[in-house]
C-alpha cells in the first residue's frame, strides 16, 4: 500500500514542506473551500424561539460586531482546515489541527448564552489536552523515521512508524472533536449563526477524514 | 441554464475525445446541481412572500 | 455519463418508493404506489417556493447544491472505480449537509434535526473500520482493485462478514423510517428538512435518490463484486426489501438509544479490526 487515496495529481515542493493533492484530499479541500466561501458571503440566520402556549415567537439577532468576530474566526477555521487537507507534512498537519481547535472555541465564544459558553469551555479543555498526544505523535514520527514528509513516508523506504505514534495522532484528532468527545461540541451548536457554527463540525470531520489517510502512510 | 449548457458542451467535447474524463466529471459535478435547481426554479410556480419558519400547529 | 446520472437518480427514487411500499405492506397498510417518490420530486419542484424570512439565504440555497454535488461526485467515483475512501468521506460529509439544512433556516425543529445529526456522528466510525478491514484483505482502497480481488478470492461478504454487517447497519441508519433515522423523526415535524420545501425539497429528493443508488451499488460492488447490470438491479432490490423489513419491524429509537447502539457497533467493529490487524501482523 504505497498510496491509498490515489496518485497525487500535483506536488508543490517548497523545501521539505510540500503540498500535494490526491483525488481524496482535493475532494476534502474543495468542500472546505466551498463552505469557507459560504461563510464569507452569507449572513447569519435569525433563530426562532417559540413561546409555548401561544402564537408568540422571538428571533435572536446577532449584532454586527459579534458577527464580524465570529465570521473572522470561521474563516480562520476554514483556512486552517484547508491547510490541513493539502499539507504534506505531519507537523504542519498537527499545527493546523490545533489551530482548528482554537478557532472552534473562537467561533462560539462570542455568543451570549451560558449553555454555549459552558460547552465551549469544556470543549476547549478537551481540545487543549488533546494537543499533547497530537504533537507527541508527530514527535515520535520524527524520532522514529527521521522525516515528517508524507511523500517520503509513502515511499516506504523509511523505517516503519511505531503504532503508538499513529495512535497518538488519531487520539489527538479525536480530541479535537470526534465521536466520544462530541458531547460538548453538540451543545455548542445551540449557538445561532449557522454558517459559522457549521464550520465547527465541518472542520473536525474533515480533519478526522484526513488523519485516516495520514496514519495509513508509512 | 448555464449548468445544462456546460454539461452538454462537456458531454459533446468528451465524445470527441478532447476532454479528459476527470475534467468531464468535474464539470458535471459542478453543473448538475446548478442545472437541477435552475430547472426547478424555471418551472416552479410564482414565488410567494417570505414568512417566518413553521412554529407549531 | 449524463444519462447514467439521471438514471441513477430515478432508480434511487424508485427504490425509495419500493422501500415505502414494502414497509406499508408489512404494516398491513395499502401504501403509496412505488413511483411515489419520483412523483414527489416532480410535485415539489413545481410548487411555489420561498425562503423563510429568518433564514441565512446563501447557506439555505447553497447547501442544496452541495448536497446534489457531493453525491454526483460519489456516483462518478463509484462508476470509475475510484477510491472507496472518497465515497465514504462524502458519506460522512453528508452529515454537514443535514446540519446545514437544519440550521440555516432558523427554525427550532430544523435546528434540533441538525443537532441530532451531529450527535449521531458515532454511526460513521463503524464504516471506517469496515473500510479498513476490507483494505487489510485487498491491500487497496480502489473499488476497481477490490472488485479484482473478489474475482480471484470470491465475495468479500463471506471473507469479511462482520464488515458487511457493519456497513449494512450504516446504510440502514441512512434509510428513511429506520430505527436510527432520528434526524427526521416526527416529533421534530420533518427534522432537518422542515423548512426546505418546494424546489429545495425537490433538490433534496434528487440527492436522496442518488445517495440511495450510490450506497446500495457500492455495498454490492464491495461485498459481492462486479455484477451485470440486471443482477446489480436485482441485488439492490433485494437489499432494499431487507432494509424495509428492518425498518418496518423496529420502532424508531430515542436519540440516546440510537447513539448507544451505534457506539456499541463501533466498539465491536474496532475489536474485529484489531483482531484482523493482529492476525495480519502475526
Amino acid at each position: 500500500m504505497t498510496n491509498l487515496a490515489g496518485v497525487p495529481y500535483y506536488i508543490l515542493e517548497f523545501g521539505d514542506e510540500l503540498v500535494y493533492f490526491t483525488p481524496y484530499t482535493i475532494t476534502l479541500f474543495l468542500l472546505a473551500l466551498t463552505f469557507t466561501i459560504f461563510v464569507l458571503i452569507s449572513m447569519p440566520e435569525r433563530q426562532v424561539d417559540i413561546a409555548f402556549g401561544g402564537d408568540a415567537y422571538t428571533t435572536k439577532v446577532i449584532s454586527v460586531s459579534e458577527m464580524r468576530f465570529r465570521r473572522f474566526m470561521a474563516i480562520a477555521c476554514g483556512l486552517a482546515s484547508m491547510g490541513a487537507m493539502v499539507t504534506g507534512d505531519i507537523f504542519n498537519f498537527t499545527l493546523f489541527t490545533a489551530m482548528v481547535g482554537i478557532t472552534n472555541v473562537g467561533i462560539v465564544a462570542a455568543v451570549k448564552s451560558p449553555h454555549v459558553q459552558n460547552a465551549a469551555y469544556q470543549y476547549g479543555l478537551v481540545a487543549l489536552s488533546a494537543t499533547v498526544p497530537l504533537f507527541g505523535g508527530a514527535a515520535i514520527y520524527a524520532a522514529a523515521t527521521g522525516s515528517l514528509s508524507m511523500i517520503e513516508l509513502a515511499k516506504g523506504a523509511l523505517p516503519a512508524v511505531p503504532f503508538v505514534a499513529k495512535a497518538f495522532l488519531v487520539l489527538g484528532v479525536i480530541g479535537e472533536g470526534m465521536a466520544p468527545f462530541y458531547a460538548a461540541k453538540a451543545e455548542m451548536f445551540r449557538a445561532p449563526g449557522a454558517p459559522y457554527v457549521i464550520m465547527c463540525s465541518l472542520s473536525s470531520l474533515l480533519i478526522f477524514l484526513r488523519v485516516i489517510e495520514v496514519v495509513m502512510l508509512g | 441554464m448555464a449548468g445544462a449548457s456546460a454539461g452538454i458542451t462537456a458531454g459533446i467535447v468528451n465524445m470527441l475525445g478532447i476532454l479528459p474524463l476527470w475534467l468531464y466529471s468535474a464539470v458535471l459535478v459542478l453543473s448538475f446541481p446548478v442545472f437541477i435547481i435552475g430547472l426547478f426554479l424555471w418551472w416552479m410556480a410564482k414565488e410567494g412572500t417570505e414568512d417566518i419558519p413553521f412554529i407549531g400547529y | 455519463m449524463i444519462a447514467q446520472l439521471i438514471l441513477a437518480t430515478l432508480t434511487g427514487l424508485l427504490l425509495l418508493g419500493i422501500h415505502r411500499k414494502v414497509i406499508a405492506r408489512i404494516q398491513r397498510r395499502p401504501g403509496p404506489p412505488v413511483w411515489q417518490e419520483i412523483l414527489h420530486m416532480l410535485k415539489f419542484s413545481f410548487k411555489s417556493t420561498w425562503i423563510p424570512a429568518t433564514a441565512s439565504t446563501v447557506l439555505f440555497r447553497g447547501v442544496v447544491l452541495v448536497a446534489i454535488g457531493i453525491w454526483t461526485a460519489a456516483f462518478f467515483v463509484m462508476l470509475t472505480g475510484g477510491s472507496l475512501l472518497v465515497i465514504f468521506g462524502i458519506y460522512m460529509l453528508h452529515k454537514i449537509v443535514e446540519h446545514g439544512f437544519g440550521l440555516s433556516s432558523g427554525s427550532p425543529y430544523g435546528k434540533f434535526g441538525g443537532v441530532r445529526s451531529v450527535i449521531s456522528a458515532a454511526s460513521e466510525i463503524p464504516l471506517f473500520v469496515s473500510v479498513a478491514a476490507i483494505a487489510i484483505f485487498t491491500r487497496s482502497f480502489d473499488i476497481s482493485d477490490i472488485v479484482a480481488y473478489q474475482q480471484v478470492h470470491g465475495p468479500l461478504m463471506f471473507i469479511a462478514f462482520p464488515a458487511a454487517v457493519a456497513m449494512y447497519i450504516v446504510i440502514l441508519s441512512k434509510m428513511p423510517f429506520g430505527p436510527f433515522s432520528i434526524v427526521e423523526s416526527k416529533e421534530l415535524v420533518s427534522g432537518y428538512k422542515t423548512e426546505h420545501f418546494g424546489i429545495w425539497r425537490a433538490g433534496l429528493e434528487v440527492c436522496n435518490g442518488l445517495k440511495t443508488t450510490v450506497l446500495l451499488a457500492t455495498f454490492l460492488m464491495v461485498f459481492v463484486g462486479q455484477l451485470p447490470i440486471l443482477w446489480l438491479g436485482a441485488g439492490m432490490l433485494l437489499l432494499v426489501v431487507s432494509l424495509s423489513f428492518a425498518c418496518a419491524l423496529t420502532p424508531m429509537l430515542s436519540p440516546f438509544d440510537s447513539v448507544t447502539v451505534q457506539t456499541l457497533v463501533t466498539g465491536l467493529m474496532l475489536c474485529y479490526g484489531a483482531v484482523l490487524f493482529i492476525g495480519v501482523r502475526a
